[in-house]
């Protein structure tokens, strides 16, 4: 397969595996410890920041870095006090991000649809560097490691943050933490799959491993293969297809969910023969 | 042990040794609340005692119990556990409070196994970056054999009926090997037969290893006969701190004066 041989193309399949990967795992603490109002306002936050970083030809994952941090910090106090109800905070948060996205773009130097403009909307294949692959790997033997060593902190809080407060378990610096990587893993994993769409992937990969399984354990290591594996053949079908990477990406992540809510033993009804 | 106030030295020392809880002129407001949920309330529980706090529902006494262990930390006054300031040493304190919270929900698709949720008791007190250990893991079953469900100790917990999951968080508290019990409504959902059986079985914990123990129940005629003191609450007060006969006879004779609202319900 000569395709396979382009560098570029091995490079997008490397990104593709540690960018599912790492999103699997840290959409299982999206999940878990009600995050998903965050990380929906940050993905979005780090879009428009990566847009701002094109337009004024600033590195894009400087400025989405920023952008998701500064969101962290503006709404997740409003959030964490449950002063004001999550899905309130995000449909403000939305619009938002996306109307700055959208001014800072066109205000960017290139003509039309460049590959930069392009990746920051809904990924690209080609845009990977060398640097992105680097990036992508410390941050997830990074996180791998860190949560090796906090898995008891973390698994407690996931189960039920007050419970584990009660225990004597300091759970803020966990929770900051978690966001701090949520919007890391956001920053890196926006090239690839882009700025409107990458809310997804921390979310699919993990609700689908959340539907049929019924061991923390197992969810942990099972998400991020779901992840990879939806990056993965999604950038497959994209280059064969010719469709924009992210969407395919999308596109098959949410046919495993749908698939895996159909096979759910949760939901499974057993007939009762009278 | 450092001080902040170092006039308060010496009646902390004193609190230390002979008190497991000591509130003094204590008021607690949730967050967003304009009125403080429990006002003006001062409590001493020596240790070693067994206390039970009854009272109407919104009378305050989940948000005395969780002003105790600093869960809520809106709160005027002062609140010492074991001779130590909850404010400043909140996990330092919810490290030696077994506590049993009232009608703890399981999801369904809870991804925890039981023994997952009774082991996970212990986590605060085996410390940051060390792991649980084969001790810890034994503490667990056996807590779980104690309430009768070792035979469940693999299953989801969300699957275990309501009776079994009330078990488990009673065996949660207990697998941490607690200095102190805060038990809200711990029996609410159990079978008569371990209605009998748990209660008792938490007596003989409390006499054999002197475990101070605080139950709230609205289950007056249940009170077990170790119990020598009962705490009467109303609209957020203390409005009887009495011997268990005195203050069931309060209960019956003067309940609607007293407490400000009608007693919802007895259970026989
Ligand atoms: N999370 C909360 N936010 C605001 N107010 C609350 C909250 N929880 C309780 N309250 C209020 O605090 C008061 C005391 O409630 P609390 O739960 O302590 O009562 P309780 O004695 O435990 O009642 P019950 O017998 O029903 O369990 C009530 O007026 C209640 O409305
Ligand atoms: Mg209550």
């Amino acid at each position: 397969m000569m395709w396979l041989e382009l560098a570029f193309i091995q490079r997008a399949l490397i990104a593709c595996i540690l960018s599912g990967l790492l999103t699997g795992l840290i959409g299982v603490f999206v999940a878990r410890m009600r995050l998903s109002a965050i990380g929906y306002a940050m993905s979005h936050g780090a879009f428009a920041g990566a847009s701002l970083g094109v337009a004024i030809s600033v590195n894009p994952l400087l400025t989405a870095l920023f952008f998701s941090a500064t969101t962290a910090l503006l709404i997740g106090p409003v959030a964490d006090k449950a002063r004001m109800p999550a899905d309130l905070v995000t449909s403000i948060a939305f619009p938002l991000n996306m109307a700055l996205a959208f001014i800072f773009l066109t205000l960017s130097p290139y003509v039309g649809l460049s590959s930069e403009v392009a990746s920051v909307l809904w990924g690209s294949v080609v845009s990977m560097t060398n640097e992105d692959l680097l990036c992508l790997t410390i941050l997830f033997t990074a996180s791998l490691v860190l949560i090796q060593l906090f898995w008891k902190e973390l698994f407690a809080i996931m189960f039920d943050r007050k419970m584990a407060e009660a225990d004597g378990i300091n759970t803020k610096p966990f929770l900051y933490f978690i966001i701090f990587l949520i919007g890391l893993v956001i920053t890196f994993a926006l090239k690839l799959v882009g700025g409107i769409l990458i809310f997804a992937l921390l979310f699919n990969p993990a609700s689908s491993a959340l539907q049929f399984l019924h061991d923390m354990r197992k969810i942990i290591m099972v998400s991020p293969i779901l992840g990879a594996f939806s990056c993965l053949s999604g950038l497959i079908v994209s280059i064969f297809l010719d469709l924009p990477v992210g969407s395919c990406i999308v596109l098959i992540s949410t046919f495993i969910f749908a698939i895996s809510v159909l096979f759910s033993p949760k939901r499974r009804r057993k007939e009762v023969k009278p | 042990m450092e001080e902040e106030e170092g006039k308060t030295k010496v009646k902390n020392k004193a609190l230390e040794e002979d008190l497991a809880i000591f509130l003094e002129d204590v008021s607690t407001i949730y967050e967003g609340e304009r009125r403080p949920a429990i006002k003006g309330v001062s409590i001493s529980i020596r240790r070693k005692e067994l206390v039970y706090i009854v009272g109407p529902n919104a009378s305050g006494k989940t948000t005395l119990l969780e002003t105790i262990n600093g869960l809520l930390p809106l709160y005027k006054g002062r609140v010492f556990v074991l001779g130590l300031n909850v404010r400043t040493y909140g996990n330092e304190v919810r490290r030696e409070i077994g506590y049993v919270p009232q009608d703890f929900m399981f999801d369904p698709g809870e991804p925890y196994k039981a023994l997952d949720v009774v082991l996970m008791g212990r986590y605060g007190k085996i410390g940051i970056l060390r792991r649980p250990k084969e001790e810890d893991l034994r503490k667990a079953m056996e807590t779980l054999r104690l309430m009768g469900i070792d035979d469940q100790a693999n299953k989801p917990v969300g699957k275990l009926s309501g009776g079994q999951q009330q078990k488990v968080m009673i065996a949660r508290a207990l697998a941490k090997e607690p200095k102190i019990l805060l038990m809200d409504e711990p029996f609410s959902n159990l079978d008569p037969d371990s209605r009998e059986r748990i209660p008792e079985l938490i007596g003989r914990l409390h006499e054999e290893r002197g475990l101070t123990t605080v139950i709230v129940t609205h289950d007056v005629h249940r009170i077990s006969r170790l119990c020598r003191r009962v705490i009467v609450m109303g609209g957020g007060r203390i409005v009887a701190d009495e011997g268990p006969e005195n203050a069931l006879t309060l209960l019956d004779t003067s309940r609607p004066h007293i407490l400000g609202g009608v007693w919802h319900h007895d259970v026989a």
